[in-house]
Parts: structure tokens; sequence; C-alpha cells
């Protein structure tokens, strides 16, 4: 049983994506992600096909939300840096 | 060109455009010395460092080819990049065959991701504690 997966790959871990969010943004996210990939790996060892498919699944899930929370926090924040930056030239325009 | 084509071009077009610009960015301007950088929302909220502090700082100096500031800021993420790029190279293979398959699961398998599990935690906590402050961002 131990064996019998061992010469085939398991499904897609997003592994690299999970540290690359965990690095770059979202520190719960990259971590479920990792967790779940490390689901995925014994799981698909273990004989688990399924199970294995189900994790790679929310592993995905995770780093999906990771990767478009970050995005959106980027333009919430350019945003309002441009609105701040926006306010502050009216005003010097205003005082001047 | 059928639609879902032009569509595909369109995307990775964006993607390459957004990527050469960020690029740009970083390498140009430093973090410290910017104001309009992103700051990291679990430090804004709680005061502590996360282990992905650093990374827009370790990315500047990355980009100008200097490593050592790079690893002041996030040696983590600098030491993370060859794995990384291993990880990534496992993933894109066709047809892996037993003995890629076999480096695969002893790099990226269960065992090495709890592994890594253990060092995000563990370099989260020591960056936060004063003995393992010269693994902080911004102190040498």
């Amino acid at each position: 049983m131990e064996n019998q997966n061992s010469n085939q790959r398991p499904p897609k871990t997003w592994l690299v994506e999970s540290i690359l969010v965990t690095l770059f943004c979202c520190l719960p996210f990259g971590i479920a992600g990792i967790i779940n990939a490390a689901k995925v790996e014994s799981r698909f060892y273990a004989g688990d096909i399924e199970g294995a498919q189900r994790a790679s699944r929310e592993a995905a899930k995770w780093t999906k939300i990771g990767f478009w929370v970050s995005v959106v926090l980027f333009v919430i924040y350019i945003v309002l840096l441009f609105a701040g930056v926006l306010t502050a030239v009216s005003l010097d325009e205003l005082g001047s | 060109m059928s639609l879902a084509a032009k569509h595909k071009i369109l995307k990775w077009g964006a993607v390459f455009g957004g990527l050469t610009l960020l690029v740009f960015i970083y390498k140009v301007y430093n973090p410290v010395e910017n104001n309009f950088f992103p700051k990291c929302p679990f430090r804004e909220l709680t005061g502590y460092k996360c282990p992905g502090c650093g990374s827009q700082r370790a990315v500047h100096h990355l980009l100008n080819f200097d490593i050592r500031d790079a690893m002041r800021e996030n040696i983590m993420l600098v030491l993370s990049i060859p794995y990384l790029i291993t990880g990534f190279i496992f993933d894109m293979l066709k047809n892996p065959g037993p003995k890629i398959l076999l480096w695969r699961r002893r790099l990226f398998g269960t065992k090495a991701i709890l592994f890594i599990l253990a060092i995000i935690i563990l370099f989260w906590i020591c960056r936060n504690i004063p003995y393992c402050l010269s693994l902080a961002p911004g102190f040498n």
C-alpha cells in the first residue's frame, strides 16, 4: 500500500505558491496552503488519492485567496495614496 | 485568431507588463526612503514582525545585486529562492521518471513541507525576540 503510488506524481501541492504568499502577503493564507500541501503528499503516498485531490483543491483555494487579497489590499493602498496625495496637492494650492 | 487565444495573449501581456513595472519600481526605489510602499498589515496591527516583513526591502536589494543587504532585511526570503526555483522546475516537468519522483518526494514531500513550516514558525518567533534580533529587518 505504502509504495503503490510512488511511481506517479501527486496532485499539485501549491507549495511554492504558498511560500510566496507567506513571504509577500498574508501569513494565515500561506500557512493554510502549506498545511494542505503536506496533506496532499501524506495522503497520496498513503494511497488516499481522493483525499490528496481534496487537499490539493484546498491548497489552491487558500493560495488564490492570499493572492487576490494581496492584489485588493495593494489596489486599496494605491487608491488611498493617490487620494492622500491629491488632497495634499489641493490643500497646497489653496494655501499658496 | 480565436477569441480564447486573444484573451490568453492579453492576459499574459498584462501579467508581463505588470511584472516589468514592479521590477522597475522595486529596483529604482528603496522602500526605506520612499513611503509609497504598502506596509505589512500584521506589523501595523500588532507591532510584531511576521516572516514576510522586510521582503519589499529585500527585493529592492536583490534587484540591485546586493545580497548581503537583502539577507539583513529578510534572510528567509533570500535563502528560499533556490528552493522555490527548484520546486517550480519540478512542477513544470512533464512525465517525471522514478528518479526525479524520488528526489521530488525527498525535497518536497510531507517531511520536507513540515520542516519548512517549522522553519517559518521559528523564524517568526525568533525575529521578535531580542536574542534573535540579527534576523530582524533593519538590524545588523
